[in-house]
């Protein structure tokens, strides 16, 4: 059983802005979840569900919860709220804040991005792409040292990237 | 007609037939299609936007800034690549202290986010810029006798004051682009359902993933006669594609292209260079290549 006395009730303002709508004026209405392809999951993601955890305070529920990544970012439910809220913006805030909370949330792909610039190794189909009449690689960052070189400046000084550079090697160093 | 083509990371590295049929048809067209050297990943939802806001903002930015230095406008085809780049445009142009703190990191990368250009999505582009009449006289093969069914990229439609060019409750855009060429675009009880493979769902539901897609294409042979499924976004070419070789032994599969695949078919180009890479993901060749030898053999009009 959930004892609501031990909740974080103050949890919603670490987690949601203004600008997402709000999220007290949810009434739970479920319009988020009918034609959500992810509640249909095991588990399922219940974007309903994740609103009320956050607003009644359920901390250690929430960043055992990892719904929120089963995420399609759709975004049918942004049209459908009927209170304006925006349920999808909610969900990738909950991710934000899992991964603040604890950086084993931080996405794989992230070091990937940092290394290649891509989420796809889009430039080691030189064959490939050669054989249909395209160009070794696209004009991607990674194709270029110096692009690269400025790119990785920039991640460097994000939040996210200093909250775990061991995650982000820099090759040059 | 200029744009820069943003190519996104699953085109270039995994459906880079899809590339060719886009650099070869939109000229044909009238559109010049211009290079966005040094881009980056959107960045996907999965990566950026579900860990760090104002980084998230900084990669979309950049890229944006890009398109920005050479004065055009970004034409996209992935859906989630348009989703993305769509919503940081829009944020960046209406939050001034994400704007502030966005230009703050771009400008270690000697770039700035000014909101000069706009996202376009391929479908947006085709039907009101380019249009269905100068498509329909650009073909040498017609689909007519053809029926074809067209899956609506989620990601383009939704939310629709931030995405909108199609109407979100009944779009009919990419339907009317397909009838341009002469097919019959039927409708079916689940048109409008989200293929389903975006995102972490798939990956982490796989059986429930594939019974939510299976329901769609049930309903596509139960109540139509379709010889193909005609989408325009990558997620929804690769993953209607690929997750056929799931429904059991006995599936028929339906061949799934992109429309600028189908539209490079019709022009005559080479079907070799700009539909031809279902094979290496397991799928069976034949009904691909039997609907476009179909295509091939269509009459020439006029």
């Amino acid at each position: 059983m959930i004892d609501l006395a031990e909740a974080n009730t103050g949890l919603w303002k670490d987690i949601v802005t203004e600008d997402m709508g709000d999220i007290r004026k949810c009434y739970n209405c479920g319009t988020c979840i009918s034609g959500c392809p992810a509640a249909e999951g095991n588990p399922p993601l219940l974007i309903r569900r994740l609103v009320r955890m956050v607003l009644f305070g359920l901390e250690d529920e929430l960043l055992d919860d990892e719904t929120p990544w089963a995420c399609v970012s759709c975004n049918q439910c942004m049209e459908m709220c009927p209170q304006g809220v925006k349920p999808f913006e909610v969900g990738l805030a909950i991710r934000r804040w899992q991964c603040r909370e604890d950086e084993t949330y931080i996405p794989p792909s992230l070091p990937e991005l940092w290394e290649i610039g891509h989420t796809q190794s889009v430039h080691k189909q030189g064959e490939l792409r050669k054989s249909l009449g395209l160009d070794e690689s696209p004009p991607s960052v990674v194709t270029d040292h110096e692009s690269m070189a400025n790119f990785r400046k920039m991640l460097k000084e994000t939040a996210i990237v200093k909250s775990a550079p061991y995650m982000f090697p820099d090759e040059e160093e | 007609m200029k744009y820069g083509l943003f190519l996104g990371c699953n085109a270039p590295a995994i459906r880079p037939d899809l590339e060719r049929a886009m650099r070869l048809t939109m000229p044909e067209l009238g559109v010049e299609l211009v290079e966005m050297e040094g881009y980056a990943c959107c960045p996907g939802y999965g990566t950026f936007p579900a860990s760090d806001e104002i980084a998230s903002l900084a990669v979309s930015g950049r890229n944006l800034a890009i398109a920005e230095e050479r004065g055009v406008d970004v034409l996209v085809e992935c859906g989630s690549c348009y989703s993305v780049l769509r919503h940081a445009a829009h944020n960046l142009r209406h939050d001034e202290e994400k704007a502030k703190k966005t230009n703050e990191l771009l400008a270690i990368d000697n770039k700035k986010f000014s909101g000069t250009s706009q996202v376009r999505h391929m479908i947006d582009v085709l039907y009101h810029e380019v249009g269905t009449e100068k498509i329909a006289q650009s073909i040498k093969h017609r689909l007519d006798g053809i029926e074809i069914v067209v899956q609506y990229p989620c990601h383009t439609l939704f939310p629709s004051d931030v995405m909108g060019f199609d109407d979100p409750r009944n779009p009919h855009k990419l339907g009317e682009l397909v009838e341009a060429m002469g097919a019959k675009v039927p409708r079916f009880s689940r048109e409008y359902q989200c293929c389903g493979g975006a995102g972490g769902f798939a990956a982490r539901s796989k059986k429930e993933a594939t019974a939510f897609a299976k329901k769609k294409f049930d309903a596509i042979k139960a109540e139509t006669n379709a010889e193909a499924i005609v989408v325009s976004c990558i997620t929804c070419l690769m993953f209607m594609n690929n997750i056929q070789t799931d429904f059991g032994e006995g599936w028929e599969t339906i061949p799934v292209l992109d429309y600028n695949q189908l539209l490079a078919l019709c022009m005559g180009f080479d079907p070799k260079q700009v539909c031809s890479i279902g094979e290496t993901l397991k799928v069976p060749a034949e009904p691909r290549e039997k609907f476009i030898e179909k295509i091939t053999k269509a009459a020439v009009p006029g």
